[in-house]
């Protein structure tokens, strides 16, 4: 709904927003909550069993020279759902690129379920994300990240960029799963390769990392694609899913339906769908 | 090899190349005929062959070079340098592991790495413990007195050689078309291997979505000769 507003020009940006969860008494509860300059968390009211974290960049959107961080730490066998209040939005940048950190935490038996909104990447923006999951012990975790080349609702064309997007996840330390995805001017102009994007303008990863999730690609893989390019694998504690698409809407739509086999509810409420 | 230390001993040889034994060594190891198995293993291109991607030269060499510069081949030449380096093995064995996009892809640099272990222990006498195959690669070139630079361009053409065979035999191509697609890699296998050299582990990127794409999609193939 965002998509037509001119870029607006921003001072740069501040915001660092945490959240731990604890197993107090049965249920997962609010232990403390941290909040600085432009980034927010809020945990919603929810029916479901688990609690609902949403962050928020109260700044609208990211642009070169801002800063964010965003964590969440989840106790030993609490359970929590995260996600962003809407999409993140990279503008196109005045110079330098924009930075954001997502540290998250999962102590032993407990779940996370880090089901972002997509990041709209704009012509010219700049962005740096790391986001590192550490779990322990049996702690599960369901992952999902939609990225989309310019807004949908312009037709606009990116050809100018810089993003990389570092995304790890770690098991007592040790390294599980690494995917750096980078997308620059030099896979722009190769963007219509069959081995790069193959013209799409829209791509997601959904891994579900927990023992024994290697068991879940078959049924991931009766979803249907739809429009979408989809594909499923399951390994070594993990099912990994990756789809291509040239809308981003029906990429998402894919997503949810990914996600609807891997997690019993609903999808948090504040999902654009 | 927790402690990161040396497979072999680096000789006290300025590392400038000197010793032609030591291309050879490199040469035999990287070869086709040394007993590791490459030729199982498409990275997926069985699979872009199947789906009508890739149906020519042309069409492969695009395929190719934007998987040696962007993806497997720059994070395998990134961690092959950072092994030869001296980076602690144990680490990048993780890392590799973690990298890798898929199940068959994991079991790829797996059974590489520990054919290759293999296979050179029974060549020499001597070789590391099993690890991903570039990183065991760069350890075990830790006992040649050849540049990082090198070996990693070494290690690049065999990868790209393996899969320009793959395609002669399946697309099919004729010899001196392969031939014409390899040699026309070769530019381009001399900068991804002097990028990778000079890229710290945390900065490996990968940006070929649709070939790791490609490489799921080969675990449900209905027929299939490659193990990826």
């Amino acid at each position: 709904m965002y998509d037509a507003d001119p870029a607006p020009i921003l001072q740069r940006a501040r915001g660092r927003a945490s959240v731990a969860l604890s197993l107090t008494g049965g249920r997962t509860r609010l232990d403390r909550l941290h909040q600085a300059g432009s980034a927010k968390a809020f945990l919603p009211r929810v029916h479901g069993a688990a609690p609902e974290v949403v962050f928020l960049n109260t700044a609208g959107g990211l642009t070169g020279g801002d800063r964010f961080r965003f964590g969440l730490d989840v106790g030993p066998g609490a359970a929590a759902v995260a996600t962003t209040q809407t999409a993140e939005r990279a503008y196109a940048s005045a110079g330098g690129v924009a930075g954001m950190e997502v540290a998250l935490t999962v102590g032993t038996g407990g779940a996370l379920d880090w089901l972002p909104q997509e990041t709209i990447l704009f012509d010219r923006s700049g962005l740096r994300r790391r986001t590192e999951i550490a779990l322990a012990g049996d702690a599960r975790l369901l992952w999902s990240e939609i990225v989309v080349l310019g807004r949908s609702a312009m037709g606009e064309r990116v050809e100018t960029l810089d993003f990389f997007d570092r995304r790890m996840v770690t098991r007592d330390g040790v390294p599980v799963m690494i995917e750096p995805l980078r997308i620059d001017g030099a896979v722009l102009a190769r963007r219509d390769g069959a081995a790069v994007l193959g013209g799409a303008r829209a791509l997601a990863t959904v891994a579900l990392v927990a023992p024994g999730a290697e068991g879940a690609a078959g049924r991931v893989r009766d979803v249907a694609p739809g429009v979408v390019q989809a594909a499923a694998s399951g390994w070594d504690g993990k099912c990994v899913v990756r789809a291509l698409a040239g809308d981003a809407f029906e990429l998402k739509r894919y997503v949810a339906r990914v996600l609807a086999v891997l997690r019993p509810g609903p999808l948090p409420r504040v999902w654009q769908i | 090899m927790a402690t990161g230390a040396p497979w072999g001993t680096i000789t006290g040889i300025p590392m400038a190349d000197a010793h032609g034994s030591d291309l050879l060594a490199l040469t035999q190891w990287l070869s086709p005929a040394f007993p590791v198995g490459g030729y199982a293993y498409s990275h997926g291109l069985e699979q872009v062959i199947a789906a009508g991607d890739v149906t020519d030269a042309a069409s492969l060499s695009a395929w190719l070079r934007d998987v040696l510069r962007f993806g497997a081949g720059r994070m395998d030449a990134a961690l092959l340098a950072a092994a030869h380096r001296g980076e602690d093995a144990a680490w990048l064995t993780q890392v590799a592991r973690s990298l890798a996009a898929s199940k068959e892809r994991w079991d790829e640099t797996e059974a590489l790495g520990r054919a290759f272990a293999e296979a050179l222990r029974g060549a020499t006498g001597d070789g590391p413990a099993p690890m991903p195959y570039p990183v065991a690669v760069g350890v075990a070139a830790q006992a040649l007195s050849l540049g990082t630079g090198t070996v990693a361009e070494m290690f690049l053409h065999a990868f790209a050689s393996n899969l320009v065979s793959c395609a002669v035999r399946f697309v099919p191509l004729g010899q001196n078309e392969g031939q014409a697609v390899l040699a026309g890699l070769h530019g381009v296998i001399v900068e991804v291997a002097a990028q990778a050299v000079a890229l710290p582990v945390d900065e490996v990127a990968a940006s070929v979505p649709r070939a790791d794409l490609a490489a799921m999609a080969h675990e449900t193939m209905e027929t299939r000769i490659f193990r990826t």
